[in-house]
């Protein structure tokens, strides 16, 4: 009777998120995937159909098509906003992971009393407004910012620097950004190795810069696999920093979506992108998905 | 053993925390700048932040973004807290390979897909847009994050510690409340404030799920910086850095006292044994 | 490198030693620190090591020669790992010098010294083979070609009976498993000297003592210089053909194992190696290589001693267990000879101990082989018994 009970609570602690994530989270997706394949109208809401019971579902489902997406892939806008956001986001992993690495070595290896320290002060800026970390880069890039100023007074550049509204800009606010999470996994990788296999490598002959690359760097692979999908996936689908810092050639797919979404109103034109989005995405995110099960099952 | 840094990783870490802090170090000064130019210093002042007191549209912004924060933040700790412990504990049950996918996809989705989604569902539902629909879409997105913060230290725990309180003939309700929360009670909370901010800074899922009458403070600021750098947004930026910076120190704090009395408590009942 | 060239001669010798028998006990003609024209391959000169304010070792000067199996022995925290360490080159000592083979290594980085270490925790990297483990020492730098490292890998596979799992990762294998693929790493680039660093820590008592012998069997079959750091004195009494035991960061005696056990130089040094029972005294009687205590208790010992002592004087009476003779009925004519009853006895099959309390008070322990053929009748729990030794049983120790 007790097991019976046992199992009963079991299943409540299980249903309620559970249940939960379903109809939040699993189940828009479908309605994201209906809309796509509906057509705008100019109604409320504003696409058409909408489903209505006295027609039946066969009707409903006849005007349904993939017009949406025959249009995605017949303009080169669509596609070039895609590839473009892929690149934007490549190009902004490598160089977050370039930055992040060299630090996280560093708290890695710094004195184990500081750790936590540091540890909080890369924490910290993650835990503040993202929105207003992305503005603060602003007045710096801007052609009177900070930096333009700064570089003026030190003598190196004599015109103002044009950083603001192109790539580049967005480049730094992604880096900027996503730091923390690149940083995290890489030094939770870093910290776990054990010293003494450096030790062990240089009691062998080998020096230290070669042991870092024979040891050190492939035992925080996992990091910096775990770090690279962290930083890219959201990168691709990124909106605020391609709005505030890039400028009108700066092609990325969240805000081609958010466009069709508020300023045109195109409702499934926005879900067949979103729809598109997801199904680019879908590797990177099931590639991270076992690397979370693989480091919960070693964890244990 | 290593007491001290090496030069390369010091220099490394320096010039790391410099690329993480001088944006907000600037952000945070330029707010108390006479002049409305934001990069140009013309003496002290705290004006801006006055101006900030008799902006009644900005006010309400706080408002609301407060009361969905708080609310966001307690409903997902619970449900993020089952979450953790279905995925530590419960074994295998069918479904659980999707379950963890949602736990974890929502980590990484872009934010524009998620607030996309919510939306097409609010208005599938046919509830009104507004306050209740924002805190219904935290809630969703943060648990997520709640939920992988009371996992990683349910991780850590040792199971027998609960295996012994049923031993000793606790159900599993008591077991819960008497030995497993009071372990793993520090991190629930760090998943509440951990909610609560992303919750305050959330602008995009925001955008999509609210109607006419719900503000939220970045929708207001996003809405200001569109149009341009002014002291008022580096003040309203300050003030937010400043309870958040102020909240994560107070917590460090507290973690570090408990820390060290049980440590204190940990040398002086080895030292009476020993 | 020294490393290279370290190679030939010690694989001559390796297949003469191959043919002869495996002994327990090293070579009872083996006494290379006997022989004053010998250089020794490790020469420590005061070497001092010093963190913040805690001074690990203190002034150490310790000669080691080629071809010794020598231990390191003395609980945690004494200095032994940290002057393992310094030879190593993980640590570089605040005083002194480290000389091998002649040349003075104290400021060589550790991939540059012609040693090798096997690691408490074995550090085996996880993300290589077996083989690649193995191998990792000899692919640094283009010491040698392909084909002859995976000749030299095969050799120390083959050596350490670890063929069948050469693709293995570390984490596939089993403790022990683990332990000779540590063992074979440092052994794979054929340096001059292996430092084992506790090195069968991890091991039970069974595996650990197997494990014993097969360190000893390496070590005289590649003819290397092997260094062990170790807590357990039984292990550094089986392996080594010389013990240094080491307390708070000095060394306090560097003899034989025999030499160790038979003639302890201290009271700490008697009871770290084996049990013993010591009775505080003063020197009563001085005669003709032999001196009469007064032990504290009110008993009077006679005992041979060579150590230079004056009347009056405090000294310690050292007495192995297995030295004690215990009966029932009073011995006839013993020179030592005391009463006391049974309080415990701890049967360990062969043999069994048989703790004593005399009448003062004091507690000994006393130690009897279980042979079968013993007519007496069993000695057991609270029986009156006698305790007796001859003159030449006990050690006496001055400090």
């Amino acid at each position: 009777m007790s097991a019976k009970s046992n199992s009963l609570g079991r299943w409540y602690v299980i249903a309620a998120p559970y249940l939960w994530l379903l109809i939040f989270f699993l189940i828009p997706f479908f309605i994201v995937f209906k809309l796509s394949l509906s057509d705008v109208a100019t109604a409320i809401p504003p696409y058409t159909p909408t489903f209505n019971w006295s027609e039946g579902i066969g009707k409903f489902i006849s005007q349904l098509d993939f017009e949406n997406y025959t249009f995605i892939f017949g303009d080169p806008l669509y596609v070039n906003a895609y590839l473009s956001s892929l690149k934007i986001a490549a190009i902004s992993t490598i160089l977050t992971l370039l930055v992040a690495y060299p630090m996280a070595y560093g708290m890695a290896r710094a004195p184990k009393s500081w750790q936590p320290t540091l540890m909080m002060l890369v924490i910290l800026p993650f835990w503040t407004s993202f929105l207003i970390r992305i503005y603060a880069w602003i007045a710096i890039l801007k052609p009177e910012g900070f930096l333009t100023m700064f570089l003026m007074k030190l003598g190196i550049i004599s015109e103002p620097l044009q950083i603001m509204n192109t790539t580049t800009a967005v480049y730094i606010g992604i880096v900027y950004s996503y730091l923390p999470f690149m940083i995290l996994p890489l030094y939770a990788s870093l910290e776990k190795i054990n010293p003494s296999l450096l030790e062990a490598a240089q009691d062998l002959g080998s020096r230290p810069w070669r042991a870092f690359w024979q040891i050190t760097f492939p035992l925080s692979l996992p990091g910096v696999f775990a770090g690279c999908l962290l930083v890219f996936i959201p990168a691709v689908g990124e909106f605020v920093i391609p709005d505030l810092l890039g400028g009108s050639d700066t092609l990325m797919i969240g805000k081609t979506l958010w466009n069709e979404f508020f300023n045109n109103r195109d409702w499934p034109l926005a879900s067949a992108v979103a729809v598109i989005l997801l199904l680019v995405l879908t590797i990177p995110i099931v590639l991270f998905q076992r690397q979370q099960q693989i480091e919960r099952e070693s964890g244990r | 053993m290593n007491k001290n840094f090496s030069w390369f990783n010091l220099t490394s870490i320096t010039f790391g925390f410099a690329f993480l802090y001088i944006p907000i170090l600037l952000l945070v000064i330029f707010s108390f700048n006479e002049s409305k130019l934001v990069t140009v210093w013309a003496g002290w002042s705290t004006k801006w932040y006055s101006a900030l007191l008799e902006n009644q549209a900005l006010k309400d912004a706080a408002w609301v973004t407060i009361r969905v924060g708080l609310m966001s933040a307690t409903v997902s700790t619970v449900l993020g807290t089952l979450a953790a412990i279905t995925l530590v504990r419960m074994g295998r049950f069918p479904g659980r390979t999707l379950f963890s996918g949602m736990i974890f996809a929502p980590l990484v989705m872009p934010e524009v897909i998620i607030g996309l989604s919510l939306l097409l569902l609010f208005v599938a539902m046919g509830l009104d847009r507004g306050f209740w629909t924002i805190t219904l879409a935290h809630i969703t997105f943060t648990m997520c994050y709640a939920a992988v913060v009371v996992q990683a230290r349910l991780q850590d725990f040792d199971k027998s510690v609960e295996e012994a309180a049923m031993d000793l003939g606790a159900t599993p309700i008591n077991t819960f409340f008497q030995v497993t929360l009071p372990i793993i009670a520090p991190s629930v909370i760090s998943a509440w404030l951990l909610s609560f901010t992303l919750s305050l800074d959330d602008l995009v899922i925001s955008s999509f799920a609210t109607g006419p009458g719900a503000t939220t403070l970045p929708m207001k600021i996003y809405s200001q910086v569109r149009l341009g750098v002014t002291p008022e947004i580096n003040a309203i930026s300050t003030i937010l850095i400043g309870i958040v910076t102020i909240g994560l120190l107070l917590a460090a704090f507290v973690t570090k006292r408990q820390t060290e009395r049980a440590e204190r408590e940990r040398r002086k009942a080895f030292g009476a044994a020993g | 490198m020294a490393v290279a060239t370290a190679g030939n001669p010690q694989a001559n010798h390796a297949s003469s030693q191959r043919a002869g028998p495996r002994t327990a006990a090293p070579q009872s003609g083996f006494a290379p620190w006997k022989n004053p024209s010998l250089a020794p391959i490790v020469r420590f000169e005061g070497i001092t090591k010093q963190f913040d304010d805690f001074v690990a070792v203190n002034d150490v000067t310790l000669d080691i020669y080629e071809k010794e199996f020598f231990a390191l022995l003395g609980p945690s925290g004494c200095g032994k790992s940290t002057l393992l360490r310094m030879l190593a080159g993980f640590e570089r000592p605040t005083q002194g010098k480290t000389i091998v083979a002649g040349q003075d290594i104290t400021d060589l980085p550790p991939y540059q010294r012609p040693v090798n270490m096997m690691f408490q925790s074995y550090a085996l990297f996880p993300h290589m083979t077996v083989e690649g483990n193995i191998g990792f020492g000899l692919r640094q730098e283009g010491m040698l070609p392909k084909n002859k490292i995976a000749e030299r890998v095969d050799e120390a596979m083959g050596m350490l009976e670890l063929r069948q799992f050469a693709k293995r990762k570390p984490n596939q294998l089993s403790g022990g498993q683990q332990q000779r693929v540590a063992l074979a790493r440092a052994i794979a680039k054929k340096p001059r000297i292996v430092l084992l660093d506790e090195p069968l820590g991890a091991l039970d008592k069974k595996p650990r003592q197997q494990a014993q012998f097969e360190l000893m069997r390496i070590q005289e079959t590649t003819g290397t210089t092997f260094i062990i750091v170790t807590h357990d004195q039984e292990e550094a009494m089986t392996v080594a053909s010389r013990i240094a035991v080491m307390e708070k960061g000095v060394l306090v005696q560097v003899a034989t194992p025999g030499d160790i056990y038979e003639n302890p130089k201290t009271r700490y040094i008697a009871g770290f190696i084996g049990d013993v029972n010591i009775f505080a005294g003063t020197v009563a009687a001085i005669g003709d290589g032999c001196i009469e205590i007064n032990a504290k208790d009110g008993y009077q010992f006679k005992t041979r001693s060579s150590e230079p002592v004056t009347i009056g004087q405090q000294v310690w009476l050292a007495l192995r267990p297995e030295k004690i003779r215990i009966a029932h009925e009073q011995p006839a004519s013993a020179v030592n000879a005391i009463p006391g009853k049974v309080e415990d006895i701890g049967y360990l099959g062969s043999i069994s101990h048989y703790h004593v309390r005399t009448a003062p008070g004091e507690r000994i322990t006393a130690l009897r082989a279980n042979a079968a053929h013993t007519v007496e009748r069993p000695i057991s729990w609270e029986d009156s018994v006698w305790l007796d030794w001859p003159i030449d049983a006990g050690v006496v120790l001055t400090g």
